[in-house]
């Protein structure tokens, strides 16, 4: 029998057109976790807005949700046109797809003016430490001492993006692994049922340019150094939290705006997502050891989100009526007299 | 004395931030009070406080707007450019100056006429003498033009709207001045200030307030912006009318306002906004079109409408910021890489600015592409006079946005980007509503919207953005023409050179030429244009840049035999244009 989810739609409804990227991409495992948490998630697909600037990752809005709306972009700049969208309709859910080029080099700024203003949305950046369109050049996230399959070893520091978004209080950030299929299901789940910018760097190895040992994003290398956080598990707010089995360890549970619920068990040590500085030190002693750290990292709900302060009308201002937006004429005229009376 | 009604110009040099704009509109609103004819440029450095700015007024009863060609009255009290400012002098200007200023005033060929100003303030208020010291000079030339004490009460009022104290300070010290120049100087003043019946209708505002109002009433749904002399004010406008005139029912706001980070995401934001839906614009200048360039060719290529209204000032590169130009208009036209064309809208009154203002919603929605409204910081932030502003007088167009399935079903091979209608406008379906959903891109793609590297795609789908744009030219604003029978000397002009060509058409005729004149208001220009250049001799185009940028735009795209009759007459040099200055290069193209 074919599985249906809450909207009694199939999983087929929410896939895309077929990639042209490299065989073996660690985007199309991406792609493929994205139609998954979306279906699973109930989310009309005819809701959902997809977004995304240039590059390999980039282009993947080609590849799933053939039935949601969807704009690829200029290099970069993915967030302002995500900003203009949002602001006449708040009621689209985005989800974007970013890669590092895009977003920690010629993006940087959008990215962070996004975050500062809360933007709602899921922005996934697909980082894999190379330009691979342009055919391998470092990107700037690459770490210190790491090599790419040609060439000599890149020489400068990293920029860590979620170290980042969590200084700039971005209300969701994560990290996971596009190797890790139940662990990133989760937590973009867990991002589409947050409200405001929730931000997930998935580290997604690049298969032609930099898949070899001596690279820091290669699949054997992030599946040897993955410092798992915690064990995540995502209860959606139509499974009644009291029906999930209660697993033996310790865990914490999450509270996300529509209700749904993304429980923490512990693996080794507490973290406290609420914890910007505890965030902060996981990302750095991870760094510090040449490992990737993964999980929620940073978690700060209840944000005003970029349209909340902005005291708009209800309805999504792309629907409201001439009669709503073009003042009276008698209007005009009491505008025309207080000049005369100036 | 035999008097000079109503035809001078009064300059007045001072430094920025030392209050003088107050006392200079007070001039200009008092004069306008008497229904004198009367328009005002301010001439001001890119600077907050110190550097040298002067004000022009300039009165005539033959309706000229155009800065005088020369000073008829000097107001100097400004050491930094006294020198230069006296030098710069013809013989018999009336020279007011600031005794205080301690500096000498030698030109003996002119009336000069001495007050201390300052030291007459400090009697008012020590603290407040250098700001009050303005108020002097009004009341000089109050006195000597004859400017009528109501007018002048009813300026100061308007000026100080509701500070008591600061009005009867002020007006005290015009009074005070008054006395003063009419004990020490005497009649000594060639010109006079007389009233004339007013329309009671009319008002003075600036452009850019104007723009601001049309977007209002154009259903402006989301404005992002980034300061930027001198389009700022636009924005702020905006701002400030959204609270009076675009809340709902329930206190809610129907235009969203971002303050972006910079011009390319103030563009980005425009973009997204009339992906969704929405009616979206930014104001900014010439730097920040050329920023916004990357997205302008996605606007095009993607056929999103957005509307950009570009406050031209002096360029390149940052040029003279406070200054104005005609800078922008082939960069406008074109702007973006590859081949592309786009809507440029061209207001040359207050009253245009508003029309243009909401107009330019509905052309960007029909057309599905870019629009840009021209303005320049002479029109943009200097003020001029309208009777009132005219509600629209169409429908929104909403442009061919397919919004229910029924709809979807009654148009046959429905495809995003295929011309079923043959004007080159396909239908679009917005994101939310699950109708013919698409990847928007900026790459290559099909009539389905699908990517696409096809050689015959492509240059279909290019040859249709050509079409599209192109039909647009006859639905724009018609030039506005003002035709003599002898058909000799025509010229084209656009824009703010509008409050110069009566006084420039005048300056030619004097010399015995038969002058038609034409006024784009939008390119792609209309037909109009072309049948205009059919039916004269000769044809000098006229602007306010250095390379004659319409005049380029003319020569590629007129037929080859009209080409031949096309001159000439680009000049900039920052300042709003002069029009003898003009009128002798026009004369100098055509019989040089």
């Amino acid at each position: 029998m074919v599985k249906l989810n809450v909207l009694n739609l199939e999983k087929s409804e929410y896939k895309g057109g077929k990639s042209s990227l490299c065989p073996g991409c660690g985007h199309d495992q991406i792609s493929n976790i994205i139609i998954q948490a979306a279906w699973e998630n109930g989310i009309k697909p005819e809701g959902i807005a997809k977004m995304s600037g240039i590059g390999c990752s980039s282009k993947t809005p080609a590849y799933f949700l053939a039935k949601s709306h969807g704009f690829n972009t200029v290099h970069g700049r993915m967030p302002s046109v995500t900003t203009g969208a949002n602001m006449v309709n708040k009621d689209l859910s985005f989800i974007a797809v970013s890669g590092d080029g895009d977003t920690a080099s010629i993006g940087i700024g959008q990215f962070i003016h996004a975050i500062r203003r809360n933007l709602d949305m899921v922005y996934i950046i697909e980082n894999n430490g190379v330009y691979g369109l342009t055919k391998g050049q470092y990107s700037a996230t690459v770490e210190k001492g790491s090599k790419k399959k040609k060439g000599t070893a890149n020489e400068q520091a990293p920029i860590d993006l979620c170290a980042m978004a969590v200084n700039l209080g971005c209300t969701f950030v994560a990290r996971s692994f596009s190797g890790s299929k139940k662990q990133l299901t989760a937590l973009l789940r867990a991002a589409m049922s947050h409200r405001g910018m929730a931000i997930i760097d998935v580290i997604s190895p690049c298969v032609t340019f930099a898949n070899n040992d001596e690279s820091y994003r290669s699949y054997n290398y992030v599946k040897t150094n993955d410092e798992v956080l915690h064990i995540v598990d995502y209860i959606p707010h139509f499974s009644p939290l009291s029906e999930v089995e209660v697993p033996e360890g310790e865990f914490s549970d999450i509270s996300l705006f529509d209700g749904s619920t993304l429980r923490l068990e512990t693996v080794s040590d507490d973290h406290d997502p609420r914890d910007a500085v505890a965030a902060l030190r996981a990302i750095h002693e991870a760094t510090q050891e040449g490992r990737h750290v993964t999980g929620l990292l940073y978690y700060n709900p209840d944000q005003p989100t970029a349209t909340d302060t902005l005291g708009l009308s209800d309805t999504p201002l792309m629907g409201l009526s001439e009669a709503e937006l073009r003042p009276s004429a008698e209007s005009l005229k009491e505008v025309n007299a207080g000049f005369r009376a100036r | 004395m035999d008097k000079i009604i109503n035809d001078f110009t009064i300059n007045v040099a001072t430094a920025n931030g030392t209050g003088s704009q107050s006392a200079n509109l007070i001039i200009l609103h008092s004069l306008f009070e008497m229904g004198v004819p009367v328009s005002g440029k301010n001439l001001f450095p890119s600077n907050i406080s110190g550097l040298p700015t002067w004000f022009i007024i300039r009165a005539s009863d033959r309706g000229y707007q155009a800065p005088g060609d020369e000073t008829n009255i000097q107001i100097m009290m400004n050491k930094d450019t006294w020198e230069k400012d006296l030098a710069s002098l013809d013989s018999g200007t009336i020279i007011i100056y600031n005794e205080d200023a301690k500096l000498p005033v030698d030109r003996d060929d002119c009336t000069c006429l001495g007050m201390p100003m300052t030291s007459m303030a400090r009697g008012i208020s020590p603290k407040m003498a250098r700001l009050m010291a303005n108020m002097y000079y009004v009341g000089g030339i109050a006195h000597l033009l004859g400017i009528e004490e109501d007018a002048i009460s009813s300026a100061v009022e308007q000026q100080f709207r509701g500070k008591e104290n600061a009005i009867s300070m002020n007006l005290q010290a015009i009074s005070e001045a008054r006395s003063y120049a009419s004990e020490n100087w005497g009649d000594v003043c060639k010109f006079a200030a007389v009233s004339r019946d007013k329309s009671s209708d009319t008002f003075l505002i600036e452009g850019n307030e104007a723009v601001a109002l049309g977007c209002i009433y154009g259903g402006i749904n989301m404005l992002s912006w980034y300061p930027i002399t001198p389009s700022s004010s636009v924005a702020e406008s905006i701002i400030n009318w959204i609270p009076k005139l675009r809340e709902d029912g329930d206190g809610g706001s129907t235009c969203a306002v971002v303050q972006a980070e910079d011009e390319l995401a103030a563009a980005g934001m425009v973009l997204g906004a009339g992906w969704a839906g929405g009616r979206g614009m930014t104001c900014t200048s010439g730097p920040g079109i050329s920023l916004m360039s990357e997205f302008i060719g996605l606007f095009y290529f993607a056929e999103v409408p957005g509307v950009i209204w570009d406050i031209n000032r002096t360029g390149p590169s940052t040029g003279l910021p406070t200054r104005t130009q005609q800078g922008d208009l082939s960069m406008c036209y074109e702007a973006s890489h590859g081949d592309t064309q786009h809507i440029v809208l061209i207001p040359g009154t207050v009253d245009e600015c508003f029309e243009f203002g909401w107009r330019a919603f509905d052309y960007a929605e029909r057309f599905q592409t870019l629009v840009f409204g021209f303005g320049d910081l002479d029109l943009g932030m200097n003020r001029w006079s309208t009777s009132g502003f005219e509600y629209p007088s169409q429908d929104m167009d909403r442009g061919k946005v397919i919004r229910t399935q029924e709809e979807m079903d009654s148009i046959p091979n429905f495809g995003r980007y295929r011309d079923v209608d043959g004007d080159g406008i396909a239908h679009r379906t917005l994101p939310g509503s699950g109708l013919a959903p698409i990847l928007y891109r900026g790459t290559g793609h099909d009539e389905d919207g699908i990517y696409s590297e096809d050689p015959q795609v492509y240059y279909e789908a290019m040859q249709r953005l050509k079409r599209k744009i192109d039909g647009s030219r006859d639905i724009l604003p018609a030039p506005v023409i003002r035709e003599e029978d002898e058909g000799e000397v025509g010229i084209i002009f656009y824009g703010s050179m509008e409050n110069s060509i009566v006084e420039i058409d005048d300056l030619l005729e004097e010399r015995g030429m038969s002058v038609s004149t034409c006024r784009v208001r939008a390119l792609p220009y209309h037909s109009e244009v072309e049948q205009f250049i059919e039916r004269h001799d000769r044809v000098v185009v006229m602007e306010i840049n250095r390379d004659g940028q319409l005049y380029g735009i003319l020569r590629k795209e007129l037929p080859t035999h009209l080409i031949s009759k096309l001159f000439s007459v680009a000049y900039s040099d920052g300042l709003p244009p002069k029009a003898r200055e003009y009128a002798n290069r026009v004369i100098e193209v055509l019989e040089g």
